[in-house]
């Protein structure tokens, strides 16, 4: 089926297999290999994509449903090497290991600070509870997420 | 047994734009249909090969299923309402609390930006978060297929894990939920803090009048095949003193009404059971202490 | 033979203080991770490679009698189906002992044994053709309690046990006679699983001359290369791995990384096309080998002025259907087996069995969470019994410079372990939080606080040899070139060596760029496991940049026409340290080198400092180094449903130098967490050996609704002189110490000891309804 959507700002223009994620199509067809594949099933948060600004389960949607719609990654926040005050706040705060988690928290951070931007730690632990992280133990991600809350404030 | 992830099955797919559309396509197709609401029970699903339709109808587009408002003395709920967008209405958060209280914890927040409460209901998980509170609240679905539309108690909407009343070829519309005012208490157990499935979980609507309960409604998940109300708690505790003791009772009745499937997992059927008990105590303590303050 | 590099580091650099090494910098991986442009195995997308299936053994143990092929070949997209006989070269597998083909023959030893590959241009025809194999079984009876195993007549290999270990030291029968007070238990701490996010994955494809690179999921390149080279039969030369970043590992895919490489090249081997597989992650649960389940009987011993005097403990190791890696835990486990204090008897003997349970891997710890799991379990029964505080009966007998550890080891420096305990019970108040009197409690809730104490030798456990190589190159602009071969799993080693490269040289660290790890780019650098990233590969490190920096002090001096210990080089520039008028920036140095015929690069190489510890007596020197944790745990226990809530850690190590201190603290936190998971929730359910939960839902990982608050940690930095800076390893420490102070707080709260792990809600309800 052909779609059309926005993705990080850019409309595109694919051909969507049915019967395939959202996730294995923005993988496997576009190229975004930034969305991961932890699970597949909706409990790990690697493959978190902003569906008109929201965070949502990429690999629990079908590509056809994103017809029309507004889907962000990554890729959508920074040019080049000109990070993001978010990705900032990550690099700093080491709120990253190996990684694997990490483009979905930072889109989690995103959508949390986009709508709440001064967030209390219970606000960014409910946030950031379906997104699981096997090497920081959290810490440094909650300092990640309230250093760029600061960052953009700024 | 915990089945393996495979790559999606192949299948139609149709995305009507309305109910009317979508009553039309009904009429032209046969079987083997599944309804792709939020689509975090039914990929899940798909991929596991625990169900696997010919034609999936996604809902997301008809507007007409996604709503929240106040008619009469009722709240009504399109089914493709947003979780989270229930736990963020006023008009929820006023009128029907129990409700807010439950789903707050269902699974993880970007799961509840996709899942929708006529998706929780109609999966009919033992362990569904959203049920219990919908049964103390006495609430009612609307079932609509091409040619009928009915509405059912939520009471006898369940009839076995993963069964309901529903036809395949109906659609879950909305849900009445009548509002009234009292206390409510909502607590679930799961196996770890955070984004965890219950163990077992109780929601109670009560109105205390003096030192007497004068109606509590009490509805528990994860003991028995569906989510069930404790008729038998509610007519003992009925006029009855609230007390340690009358509270003490209403739970040790919690234990022994809880019929746990000896196959479900995550907890044994003896610690189902007690935890029934402790949860059910309490609820009700919390609704005795909040309404007597 | 050994070098003192931090002595002559230290030289070098004039005693001044450190540029880089023990500063917060921006990691070298930190920019590509943030910007989501990190490549993960399966991020390389190859165009038409084939998708590789495995099939697999629905029974535990059974023989072969029979595959069929052919029904794959009506799936249309099917290209081949290999079976064990197809193999190209060797069919083994096995890490320490072969006793494992990588696609089974003659029979299956557990649920999820390989049995054939079908390999096909699309995943739906590679799980549709991996379906219509058929295989023909005859079960054999199978065994999942490895006690049974030890005694029945199982045949699972020609041997019962792959191998065993002992530790005799001093009188045991004797010193017992002289103790006031004896304990002696049983512990069965279980199994666990990594739950590293990213699923194992592999990717082969065939090169120019025959050769073949593989990209895959590993924690040893070497190894990989070395195990892919073997079942293909090809010279190790004619392999290529490269291992990208790796979405964690905690020791999982050091053993099954050189597997599943293997499944992907011999794949592409026969078809000569690419090839990849990757795990779901229900066939990361139910396949990829777990944590050693163990049994330990423990007996130890004290006199009642409080000092230890015996241990006899013997454990088995119940390693599943194929050795794998339980060989080197069961070991290691011996070794540490006295934990951290000094005992001067000990009777130690622990012996691994073959069941046709799911086989095991290393695991952060490797074998001492289990065995420490008792050690300090049996500590605090003996401090009550003795009417001793549990912190001070440790202080009693913690070890000290100059003692002898129950191998036998002379630990004569770099032994911070009594220092830290004392520093972690102050910073956690533990007398005031530990007296029953003043605790808070409710009608339903009560608390306590828990102690417990970890080491871990540095490097691989004492019989395999340890080194490591890494590679520096001067490019004539004075920037750097770095490779080695411990991989980047998270754990930051590589911008520590980095570091380390950079502060050696004299250079800002920014100059240096680590290369994408390659095994075609310097010699073997074993594993990245065991703590020994930093602390082997690291020295390697700093052995090539030392090697460097005296050619380019020498250079100096001759071109400023000074002696050469007056040379000194800082942030890029080389001056004469009595007058600094006399200097030439560091890339016009490097320039010179080239212009005069001085090679401007150098590998390094060393092997670590350590002995061999005798078979029979396991007397010896296993490790180098020994890195010390202590972590205190504070709990409340909701009596009524079980569940135990961590309220607070306080983590702490004695780990040398600590080289990047928010990067350790980060494999600090992470490693609490991950011995959280194994304190509390984490459960490997099984039937017939096989993982019946296999999805984050029910086995419960801690999310961040689970964090306790995770105090500071303290370090006690007991200096390494054989290592470049200093440093041990802390990759490991943090984890094991967790799960003993939390089982010694739920001890304290409600006064029910656990002696299996993990304590679950259920467990503790059922536990205190007994009571
Ligand atoms: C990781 C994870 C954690 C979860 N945790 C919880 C939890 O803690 N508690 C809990 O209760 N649930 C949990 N769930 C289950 C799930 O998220 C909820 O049940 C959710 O509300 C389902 O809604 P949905 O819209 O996604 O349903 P879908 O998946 O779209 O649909 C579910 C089923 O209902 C049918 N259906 C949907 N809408 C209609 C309709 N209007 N009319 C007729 N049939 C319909 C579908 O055909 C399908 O069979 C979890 C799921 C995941 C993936
Ligand atoms: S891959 Fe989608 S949540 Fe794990
Ligand atoms: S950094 Fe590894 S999973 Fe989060």
């Amino acid at each position: 089926m052909k779609i059309k959507f926005q993705l990080n700002g850019q409309p595109v223009e694919a051909e969507a297999p049915i019967d395939e994620t959202l996730l294995d199509f923005l993988r496997n067809r576009l190229r975004i290999t930034s969305v991961k594949k932890g699970c597949d099933l909706g409990e790990c948060g690697t493959c978190t994509v902003l569906l008109n600004g929201k965070p949502v389960r990429s690999c629990l949607l079908l590509a056809v449903q994103i017809d029309g719609e507004d889907v962000t990654t990554i890729e959508g926040l920074s040019k080049d090497d000109n990070l993001n005050p978010i990705q900032e706040a990550f690099v700093k705060e080491y709120g990253f290991q190996c990684g694997f988690c990490t483009p979905g928290m930072i889109l989690t951070t995103k959508a949390l600070l986009d709508k709440n931007p001064d967030p209390s730690i219970e606000d960014i632990k409910i946030a950031f509870e379906g997104n699981l992280c096997r090497c920081t133990g959290y810490d440094q991600i909650i300092e990640s997420v309230l250093r760029a809350a600061k960052l953009i404030k700024r | 047994m915990e089945e393996e992830i495979r790559p999606l099955p192949k299948f139609d797919y149709f995305s009507p734009h309305s109910l009317h559309d979508l009553s039309t396509l009904l009429k032209q197709l046969k079987g083997g249909i599944s309804f792709l609401a939020g689509g975090t029970d039914l990929l899940v699903n798909m991929k596991k090969r625990i169900t696997i339709p010919k034609v999936i109808i996604d809902i997301n587009r008809i507007q007409e299923l996604s709503f929240i408002e106040k008619r009469s003395n009722n709240i009504h709920v399109g089914s493709v309402t947003r979780l989270n967008n229930l736990i963020e209405s006023s008009i929820v958060q006023e009128n029907v609390p129990l409700l807010t209280e439950a789903i707050r914890f269902l699974a993880s927040h970007p799961i509840r930006n996709r899942a929708t409460i006529g998706g929780n209901l109609c999966t009919a998980s033992p362990a569904a978060d959203a049920a219990p509170p919908l049964l103390a609240l006495n609430a009612s679905v609307k079932l609509k297929s091409p040619d009928d539309e009915k509405i059912v108690p939520l009471s006898e909407f369940f009839v076995g894990p993963r069964q309901t009343v529903r036809k395949h070829n109906e659609i879950l519309t909305e849900i009445i939920i009548p509002c009234e005012k009292g206390s409510n208490a909502f607590m679930k157990l799961g196996r770890r803090r955070g984004f965890t499935l219950s163990v077992v979980s109780v929601a109670a609507f009560g109105i205390i009048k003096g030192d007497k309960f004068e109606d509590i409604r009490i509805a528990l998940g994860g003991v028995a095949p569906t989510p069930i109300r404790a008729y038998k708690i509610e007519e003992m505790l009925k006029g009855v003193e609230v007390s340690d003791r009358s509270i003490e009772k209403a739970a040790e009745i919690a234990k022994s009404i809880s019929k746990p499937s000896k196959r479900a997992k995550r907890a044994s059927v003896e610690y189902r059971e007690a935890m029934a008990r402790v949860l059910t105590k309490r609820v009700l303590m919390k609704i005795a202490f909040e309404e007597r303050g | 033979m050994y070098q003192d590099y931090l002595g002559e580091v230290k030289k070098l650099l004039h005693g001044k203080d450190y540029k880089v090494v023990g500063k917060n910098v921006i990691r070298v991986d930190a920019i590509e991770k943030v910007t989501g442009r990190a490549k993960y195995t399966t991020d390389f997308i190859i165009e038409n490679a084939l998708i590789v299936r495995a099939v697999r053994s629905p029974y535990p143990h059974a023989l072969i009698k029979k595959i069929n092929k052919k029904p794959a070949f009506k799936i249309p997209g099917v290209v081949a189906v290999i079976i064990g006989d197809d193999i190209p070269g060797e069919n083994q597998c096995g890490y320490y002992l072969d006793d494992q083909p990588l696609i089974a023959t003659d029979k299956v030893r557990y649920i999820g044994d390989i049995v054939a590959l079908v390999v096909a241009k699309d995943k739906e025809s590679a799980w549709a053709g991996a379906d219509a194999v058929e295989v023909k079984y005859e079960e054999l009876p199978a065994v999942f309690d490895p006690k049974e195993a030890l005694k029945g007549d199982f045949k699972i290999h020609n041997r019962k046990s792959p191998g065993d270990v002992k530790v005799i030291k001093g009188d045991v029968e004797q010193a017992f006679k002289e103790c006031d007070v004896i304990v002696e238990n049983i512990y069965k701490p279980g199994s666990q699983d990594h739950a590293y996010l990213e699923t194992e994955a592999a990717i082969a494809i065939p090169e120019a001359q025959d050769g073949i690179l593989v990209i895959s999921t590993n924690q040893g390149p070497f190894r990989t290369r070395n195990a892919v080279a073997r079942v293909l039969g090809k010279p190790q030369s004619q392999v290529r791995v490269i291992t990208p970043y790796i979405g964690g590992g905690f020791g999982g895919k050091d053993t099954y990384g050189p597997i599943i490489s293997s499944l992907a090249a011999v794949a592409a081997e026969i078809t000569r096309q690419p090839a990849m597989i990757v795990h779901t992650r229900y066939d990361s649960f139910v396949y990829h080998f777990k944590r050693c389940p163990f049994e330990i009987r423990f007996k130890s011993g004290a006199t009642k002025d409080g000092k230890l005097k015996a241990i006899e403990v013997d454990y088995l190791c119940d390693c599943g259907g194929y050795a794998a890696h339980v060989i080197g835990l069961l070991k290691r486990a011996a070794y540490h087996s006295t934990g951290v204090y000094e005992i001067p008897n000990c009777n130690v003997q622990g012996i691994a069995v073959y069941t046709n349970n799911l086989p095991v891997a290393a695991f952060n710890g490797f074998g001492n969470p289990q065995m420490l799991f008792a050690v300090e379990s049996q500590m605090d029964l003996l401090a009550e019994k003795l009417n001793i505080d549990p912190v001070e009966f440790r202080l009693k007998n913690a070890l000290v410079p100059g003692s002898r550890t129950g191998t036998n080891q002379l630990l004569d420096h770099s032994v911070g372990i009594k220092e830290l305990i004392s520093k972690v019970a102050k910073k956690a108040d533990w007398v005031k939080k530990r007296s029953k009197q003043k605790r808070w409690q409710s009608e339903t809730k009560k608390r306590g606080i828990g102690i417990g104490c970890s080491w871990h030798g540095c490097g691989t456990t004492g019989f395999k040899h340890d080194w490591a190589g890494a590679s520096v190159i001067l490019n004539p602009d004075g920037s750097v070139t770095y490779s080695t071969g411990i991989v980047e799993i998270g754990q930051g080693t590589i911008t520590s060596h980095a570091m380390m490269v950079a502060e050696t040289l004299g250079i800002p660290y920014e100059w240096v760029k680590v290369e994408l790890n390659d095994t075609s780019r310097m010699p073997d650098s074993g594993e990245t496991h065991a703590q020994r990233g930093a602390f082997i590969g690291g020295t390697a490190a700093v052995d090539a940049a030392l090697k460097l920096r005296k050619k380019l002090n020498k250079l100096a001096s001759e071109i400023l026409k000074c002696d050469e210990d007056e040379i000194t080089i800082e942030d890029g520039i080389a001056y004469s340290l009595n007058d600094a008028s006399k200097k030439i920036s560091f890339n016009d140095l490097v320039r010179e080198m080239y212009q005069r015929g001085i090679s401007p690069a150098e590998y390094g190489f060393i092997k670590a400092r350590r002995g061999y510890p005798d078979p029979d007596t396991g007397q010896g020197d296993p490790y180098a180094a020994y890195t010390f944790g202590c972590t205190i745990a504070e709990v409340e226990i909701d009596i009524e449903t079980g569940e135990v809530n961590v309220l607070r850690l306080y983590p702490g190590v004695a780990a040398g130098k600590i080289l990047q201190p928010d990067v350790v603290r980060g494999q600090i936190n992470g490693c609490a967490m991950l011995g959280l998971g194994y304190s509390l929730t984490e459960v490997v359910e099984r039937e017939n050996g096989k993982m019946v939960n296999p999805s984050f839902t029910d086995y419960l990982i801690p999310t961040i609704m689970d964090k306790p608050e995770i105090a500071e940690f303290i370090s006690v930095e007991d200096e390494y002189k054989y290592s470049g800076y200093g440093a041990k390893g802390v990759g490991e420490i943090a984890f094991i110490a967790t799960p003993l102070a939390v089982a010694n707080a739920v001890y304290d709260a409600i006064g029910v000891r656990f002696y299996d792990l993990p304590i679950s809600a259920e467990k503790v309800y059922f536990a205190l309804k007994r009571k």
